[in-house]
């Protein structure tokens, strides 16, 4: 279980996210949705420390054993980073490298410094990176680079090297955002499947609500670094989607019908 | 499903290695050419070093007279020269200052003959590209050398060897940032009903003037590290006293003149980064397209 307590960020006078209770049970698919800015990136960065919280405890509880994610640093940081995998809107492989080897990069925290270097990975683990890339449809380009690849595909790279990680926890920072709609169903149908079949707790920052009621099975609602809703997707009426995505000013009241009925 | 790599049997790593070979070991026509590859360069590097003579005496016997003359350096000597030091780092500074003023303005009007967009004859455009590669393609001690021999010594053929390269080295940057421009606001201006003229001025000038600034200004940056070396070819300037001080075996005043010029120009590099960032491109503000919170705050900053 992943536990958030208090969790909050400031940016010099601005408080980015705001005294973050939460807990995450292991399984769990957990949506996080808000308009750009309300601070689900940032909500997320925190928890594999790829941004430091300014204060607040976030804890997970695993076999009796409790890590304080927080107080991490060298080896201890780096196996908590494999063990809470992460996949980004901009997918974020190195392009100039092949996708079998994007993929290879999800071990190397479990190899030598040395062994890494020279891309010397265990017969093993190329088999176990090709069935990662088989189960999301993408072995066939295994050897060629990964900027001849479309955005889906991408995408689709990206969560096997996620996988390959053998992760308990997979964080997704607006995983469909930048793909189209048929794409975006066949990245959300993977994380499903994944979070379903290997029991892998996932939460996913949600840009539209209409996803998140398709795939979560638990959604918070985020505004202005708050926390304002925490519920059953079905529990999320037309009223309470209003109030996460508007902002108050007049143009916003023009806008909300548009964004919180895209589909996906 | 969920396997994990240790869950896998060698007869499942023996299928995926005949589904894919390639990803599991090179073939053998990548081996060879790797073997060709290191064992070629292998033997370029040792065919190199034995050309200027790395296996004999006279290579190896040549590093303590260097270890000798960088003592000799030391202390730092020639305090009661520093006036005409100074004056004569200044006199290196004006002909940077003069020549990549003179360069940055001189290389506008041929970069626009030089750029596909703006110059639509083609022979003229092509002329004007190779013209700027004919002043840049030797250095700057080239040109000094052959000025200094038409004109005399002192700092005049200098500033005439950094004009020539500026310009050569700015007309193709320039005329490149003028054909990467975005054609949409250009379309835009002209929807608006703008003549050729106001098109440039209001199209092309504001994406452009950025570019052509900071290229100027880093060219201003190189230009003092080449206007200290120009002096030792007798174009004036810190770099003359540098090498008769040297010829002199004046090794301990030669540090403190390069001292002065490592001063000197690792402040103007930093002025002119300072002066790229802060003016020319401050407000842009850097990355994380991706990370909206942190584009807010910074923008808050300000």
């Amino acid at each position: 279980m992943l536990r958030l307590e208090s969790v909050t960020k400031n940016f010099g006078a601005m408080t980015a996210v705001d005294s973050i209770d939460l807990e995450v049970p292991k399984g769990q698919l957990l949506g996080v949705i808000g308009r750009s800015g309300a601070g689900k990136s940032t909500l997320l960065r925190m928890i594999n420390r790829l941004g430091e919280s300014s204060s607040g405890k976030i804890l997970y509880e695993d076999d009796g054993t409790t890590i304080d994610v927080n107080s991490l640093s060298g080896q201890d940081l780096r196996n908590w980073r494999s063990q809470c995998a992460m996949i980004f809107q901009q997918f974020n492989l190195v392009l100039r490298l092949n996708v079998i080897t994007n993929v290879l990069m999800g071990r190397i925290n479990y190899n030598s410094m040395l062994k890494t270097m020279f891309v010397m990975f265990s017969p093993a683990e190329r088999a176990f990176a090709i069935r990662a890339l088989d189960r999301l449809d993408v072995s066939g380009q295994a050897l060629q680079r990964a900027d001849t690849l479309s955005g889906g595909q991408q995408q689709r790279v990206a969560i096997a090297r996620a996988l390959v990680q053998e992760p308990k926890i997979l964080l997704a920072d607006e995983p469909i955002a930048s793909l189209d709609p048929r794409n975006a169903q066949i990245v959300m149908d993977a994380l499903y499947k994944i979070n379903k079949e290997d029991g892998i707790t996932v939460i996913c920052n949600l840009h539209t609500l209409d996803t998140a009621k398709k795939y979560c099975d638990r959604v918070i609602g985020m505004k202005l670094g708050k926390m304002i809703f925490d519920g059953h997707p079905s529990e999320l009426t037309d009223e309470m989607a209003r109030d996460i995505y508007m902002g108050g000013d007049e143009e916003d009241e023009e806008f909300s019908a548009a964004i919180t009925s895209t589909t996906l | 499903m969920s396997v994990s790599v240790s869950d896998l049997t060698p007869e499942m790593i023996a299928a995926d290695r005949e589904r894919f070979p390639r990803v599991f070991s090179l073939t053998t026509g990548d081996r060879i050419l790797r073997t060709i590859l290191w064992v070629g360069t292998a033997a370029f590097i040792i065919y190199s070093l034995n050309r200027f003579g790395f296996f004999s005496e006279r290579f190896w016997g040549a590093f303590p007279r260097l270890g000798i003359m960088i003592d000799q350096m030391f202390p730092p000597t020639g305090w009661q020269y520093m006036g005409e030091y100074v004056d004569a780092i200044g006199e290196t500074l004006s002909m940077a200052f003069i020549g990549s003023l003179v360069g940055g303005i001189l290389a506008i009007p041929f970069a626009c003959v030089a750029s596909k967009n703006l110059m639509p004859i083609r022979p003229i455009q092509f002329g004007a590209r190779r013209f700027a590669d004919v002043l840049r393609a030797s250095d700057y001690l080239i040109w000094g050398l052959i000025f200094v021999r038409a004109m005399g010594l002192g700092p005049v053929p200098g500033i005439m060897a950094i004009i020539v390269i500026d310009t050569g080295i700015l007309i193709t940057l320039y005329s490149e940032a003028l054909e990467n421009i975005d054609r949409k606001p250009i379309d835009g201006i002209k929807a608006a009903g703008g003549s050729r003229i106001q098109v440039l001025r209001y199209g092309v000038m504001p994406q452009v003037l950025p570019v052509i600034l900071s290229n100027a200004l880093y060219m201003f940056e190189s230009n003092t590290r080449a206007a200290t070396i120009l002096g030792i070819v007798g174009a004036g300037g810190i770099g003359f006293l540098l090498s008769d001080n040297l010829r002199a075996f004046e090794f301990s005043n030669a540090l403190t003149i390069i001292l002065m010029i490592i001063a000197v120009v690792y402040a103007i590099d930093y002025l002119s980064k300072v002066l790229r960032e802060r003016f020319i491109y401050g407000d842009r503000v850097s990355q994380g397209h991706d990370r909206p919170m942190e584009r807010i705050a910074a923008q808050m900053k300000k």
